[in-house]
């Protein structure tokens, strides 16, 4: 080896040790203050009435009289069940040393008079009852007629810590049900924070700190410069195809530094907060040097008709490098109405940094599986709120006929579509801004996103349907903004009618395989052998990376020629965050450091 | 004399006035309700309106009421955000015991509406039905997609009582009138019965799935009517060990409410999917369709009112309540428009 050849090892070396290091804890701390300044600067000088407006101002100590006018105002008709119950007493106990006697009064008297609905989902039942945990602290020894619901605030208190129990011990023993939702992160981020912060009961301080860790770390291994990698339980239109829009993203700019500057109300509580994330998770998060394998179990939110397992496991297969990540789901029903099973995410391109694929497909019976309410008119219900639930064009939705089977950085994905289903086409979606998406001789569809290359090979004919519908904010029924029914022009949509279909997708990056020629050459010498008939849809691939994939619909998979036991999958598997299934406790590992985070014990440990 | 007259009719007047209370009571107590006046009151549980989104700035839902007189104009009572499936109101308390069903729990009034409370803990959510027991009021029933759960002592404390039921999936129950060991409700896969207040279940002779409601006869105990999701209506005279397929003039196979007429129980009304209102004079042997003036034909909940046979409502899948006055020949709307309504009951009083 020569001298020139031992320093540019050398400064390399240095380099990547500096990029996993990162920043010290100082400097972080310091960077961080800057984001949190920077998100809640718009809001103590902001004329139009909320109560982040009113929470900024008391914690800045600047304009209390407008905090006060505003909290008053607010509070005349208190509106939005838990989504009011948060930002309400966050906005109390930031304001409470400060505020007029009148604005508390008010705030007292809104949680006497007005009762929120406790929801029908984990992230309703987690907010609501963490708001009301710490309002009864707030309230101590009040009789039930002084509380919206008739209990007394000794009552509430043991009931919405019960809850919250439950919940820590559900999550950390056989998974979170609404899991690494891009769309409803802050819905666990938020609570778990204020309860870190603002709990007087010591246990539930640690939890709330330690739950907060513990969605923080499972976020942390699964993104990309802010992005959430796929597959997740919930995500909403347009965010399915412009990641960073999600309410997880402006979580990832305040506390890993990455994605884009948000000034998202969602980030407004936790800016105001104490709460800073252990150095280990912040580590992971920022460092991509190396590419990693991760897994992990979660549960289906609680199926209460049509299904023999109240929470059936979800497996999640994710892998990620520098420049891109793709992550699966098994397929199949495992969230209603918003699932999102696959997913290629890359830092390329923003804001359209991501290509996958779905079976669109809707049905009363999946709705009737996780709602109570009657099933022939469930889709009506649940359509004024989730409007593309029954559009045949939707980009978000799990399905019966989907399955996935991912090693490393090669997917398949199997359809096998009974006649007579909602949608008999599948659909892949294909952002406008890719440099290339040519089709090759061998059938493969070899894409170029900067320097990461996806190849999408399809299994049946299909044709390319431009999605050309105007960009307009619409209105829904009621005067809400209708996001759900944007669409975006310029993409791609790739569909096939064939309901006996597949397809098999590869990524690479430059760094992996060379130029986006070679990537070429090499998806043109491996195709796949499928068999397509109904009741018998299978194939056989040998990847890029030379690994032998046989997959038959739905649940044989075999790597190598050894069968594939998802059932032996851990609560987290992967060289950063550790877990077994039932054991109350992660274990986070970043170079010589550990984290355990220990729910039975409630204790945190280094 | 002109003094003597005023101390005679001063007596006079002293002992009227101290009769009335007494009079007052025996025509409120004593008499049957229906001989005393024409008036009841309907309760409605209003489970949503149109676009209902949770955190959204929706319009009120939980229980409203109006007298039978009453246009249709209700009042509401309780909470006004709660997605209320269902109610029970305690009769022989005239309404002063009333307990919702909905999706933050069982709430409960002993004054009549003006104060209430959330009787169960956050393990029981999403509740579809309550039943009160009419000679003991503490002891309550409620179920909900996880099953049954039962209070005895009117709330304070509430456990799960699903021994027997395979599938926990119960959109209704009731207390038998005649025993109140004995109870049965409505499940996923056919209607259970239980002879120990719910300690224990066993499944009657009705298996098939999607029950959706199971009702009693107001005097023979051991008859009893179930509306099933896909499956019709089936009808039982022996307690459940036996069930029949109720067919002629059913031209529908869903069916969410079933009521009797409770002055004459051969009269039956039904309703559910896109059924309109079905009617049957014989006990549950023919049914016909009687839908003039409804312009909603999803029927969710029916009630006969016991003070005049003739009213019945009807409550829908987002048009609110219909009333007939005519022993279902014609409806015409009741108000509430818009909303979804669960449950229905009127009460003399």
């Amino acid at each position: 080896m020569n001298v020139k050849k031992f320093f540019l090892i050398l400064t390399l070396f240095a380099l990547q040790s500096a990029n996993a290091q990162l920043v010290s804890r100082e400097t972080y701390l310091k960077e961080f203050e800057k984001r949190a300044s920077f998100v809640t600067s718009i809001y103590d000088t902001a004329q139009s009435s909320g109560y982040y407006q009113a929470a900024v101002r008391y914690a800045h100590g600047k304009d209390i009289a407008t905090a006060d006018k505003m909290v008053i105002e607010l509070l005349r008709d208190p509106r939005g069940d838990m989504f009011w119950m948060i930002p309400a007493i966050g906005t109390y106990l930031q304001g409470k040393d400060r505020m007029s006697p009148e604005a508390r009064a008010a705030m007292r008297n809104a949680w006497k008079t007005y009762a929120p609905y406790r929801g029908d989902t984990e992230n309703h039942w987690c907010m609501y009852h963490a708001s009301l945990f710490l309002a009864a602290e707030q309230w101590p020894n009040l009789p039930g007629s002084e509380w919206y619901n008739g209990k007394s605030s000794e009552e509430n208190l043991r009931d919405a810590k019960e809850y919250l129990i439950h919940w820590m011990n559900i999550t950390t023993t056989i998974g979170q049900g609404e899991f690494d939702s891009p769309d409803y992160f802050p819905e666990y981020a938020m609570p778990m924070i204020l309860l870190s912060q603002f709990a007087k009961d010591p246990e539930m301080k640690t939890r709330g700190a330690m739950m907060a860790d513990y969605i923080f770390a499972d976020f942390a291994v699964e993104h990309l410069e802010g992005q959430y990698i796929g597959g997740y339980s919930r995500i909403y239109q347009p965010a399915v195809y412009k990641p960073l829009l999600s309410g997880a993203s402006a979580f990832a700019y305040l506390y890993f530094g990455t994605g884009e500057p948000t000034n998202s109300g969602w980030i407004v509580l936790p800016a105001l907060s104490n709460y800073r994330l252990p150095e280990i998770i912040y580590s992971i998060a920022l460092d991509r040097s190396k590419t990693y394998v991760h897994q992990e179990r979660k549960r289906v939110r609680n199926v209460i008709r049509f299904g023999a397992e109240k929470n059936p496991p979800v497996y999640k297969y994710s892998y990620i490098t520098k420049n891109y990540g793709i992550g699966s789901l098994q397929g199949g029903i495992l969230q209603p109405i918003q699932q999102h099973t696959w997913g290629v995410r890359y830092t390329y391109g923003r804001p359209y940094t991501t290509i996958f694929g779905l079976h669109p497909y809707w049905s009363a019976l999946e709705v009737g599986m996780f709602f109570p309410e009657e099933v022939k008119t469930l889709i009506a219900d649940v359509v004024a709120s989730k409007g593309t639930y029954n559009n045949p064009d939707k980009w978000t939705g799990g399905s019966p006929y989907e399955r996935t089977f991912q090693h490393k950085n090669a997917l398949i994905v199997l359809y096998d579509i009974t006649p007579g289903t909602t949608t008999e086409h599948i659909d892949g979606f294909f952002p406008r801004n890719l440099e290339e998406r040519i089709v090759e001789p061998s059938g493969w569809i070899a894409c170029k996103a900067g320097d990461v290359y996806i190849g999408w090979y399809p299994l049946q004919e299909y044709e390319w349907k431009e999605e050309s519908d105007a960009s307009i904010n619409t209105l829904n029924d009621i005067g809400r903004p209708q996001l759900e029914r944007v669409k975006e022009t310029g993409n791609w949509r790739l569909r096939s009618y064939k309901p006996q279909n597949g397809y098999v997708i590869e990524v690479r990056s430059k760094d992996e395989i060379g130029s986006f020629a070679q990537f070429q050459s090499a998806l043109n010498t491996h195709t796949p052998t499928a068999k397509l008939q109904p009741g018998a849809v299978s194939l056989q691939y040998v990847t890029l990376s030379g690994d032998k994939m046989e997959f038959a619909f739905p649940e044989k998979r075999t790597l190598n020629g050894s069968a594939i036991d998802l059932s032996k999958t851990k609560l987290f598997e992967g060289p950063f965050i550790n877990a077994e299934v039932g054991s109350e406790k992660m274990t986070m590992t970043y170079k010589n450091k550990k984290l355990v985070l220990d729910f039975k014990a409630v204790k945190i440990s280094e | 004399m002109i003094e003597e007259y005023k101390k005679v009719r001063h007596r006079w007047n002293a002992a009227w006035s101290s009769l009335i209370p007494i009079s007052v009571f025996v025509l409120v107590v004593m008499l049957p309700a229906n001989l005393l006046s024409q008036e009841s009151t309907v309760y409605a549980s209003v489970l949503s309106t149109k676009l209902f989104v949770v955190g959204a700035a929706n319009p009120e839902t939980g229980v409203f009421y109006k007298k039978t007189t009453d246009d249709t104009v209700w009042q509401h009572t309780g909470p006004k955000n709660i997605r209320d499936f269902g109610l029970a109101v305690h009769a022989p308390s005239r309404g002063q015991l009333i307990c919702i069903a909905a999706g933050n729990g069982v709430h409960k009034t002993t004054d009549g509406g003006k104060t209430w409370k959330t009787t169960t803990g956050w393990q029981v959510t999403e509740v579809l039905s309550a039943a009160i027991d009419k000679a003991n009021p503490d002891f309550i029933l409620c179920t909900t997609p996880y099953g049954v759960f039962r209070t005895m002592d009117g709330g304070a404390t509430w456990a799960e009582c699903n021994n027997g039921i395979k599938h926990v999936f119960a959109s209704s129950v009731l207390i038998d009138h005649s025993d109140s060991n004995t109870l049965y409700c409505s499940t996923e896969d056919g209607v259970y019965r239980s002879g120990d207040q719910g300690n224990s279940w066993k499944r009657t002779g009705l298996s098939v799935d999607g029950v959706r409601v199971v009702v009693q006869h107001p005097k023979d105990p051991n008859t009893l009517f179930a509306g099933t999701d896909n499956y019709g209506i089936y009808m039982t005279r022996n307690g459940g060990r036996y069930w029949e397929k109720c067919a002629a003039g059913l031209d529908h196979q869903t069916f969410y409410a079933i009521a009797f007429d409770p002055n004459n129980p051969q009269v039956l009304y039904a309703g559910g999917y896109v059924t309109g209102v079905y009617k049957s004079i014989d006990g549950g042997q023919s049914w016909r369709r009687m839908n003039e003036g409804l312009t909603n034909l999803n029927i969710h909940s029916l009630a006969v009112d016991p003070t005049n046979s003739n009213r019945v409502y009807a409550g829908t899948l987002w048009s609110g309540v219909f009333c007939s006055l005519d022993g279902g020949a014609s409806w015409r709307s009741a108000g509430l428009t818009g909303s979804q309504v669960w449950t229905i009951t009127v009460q003399p009083f």
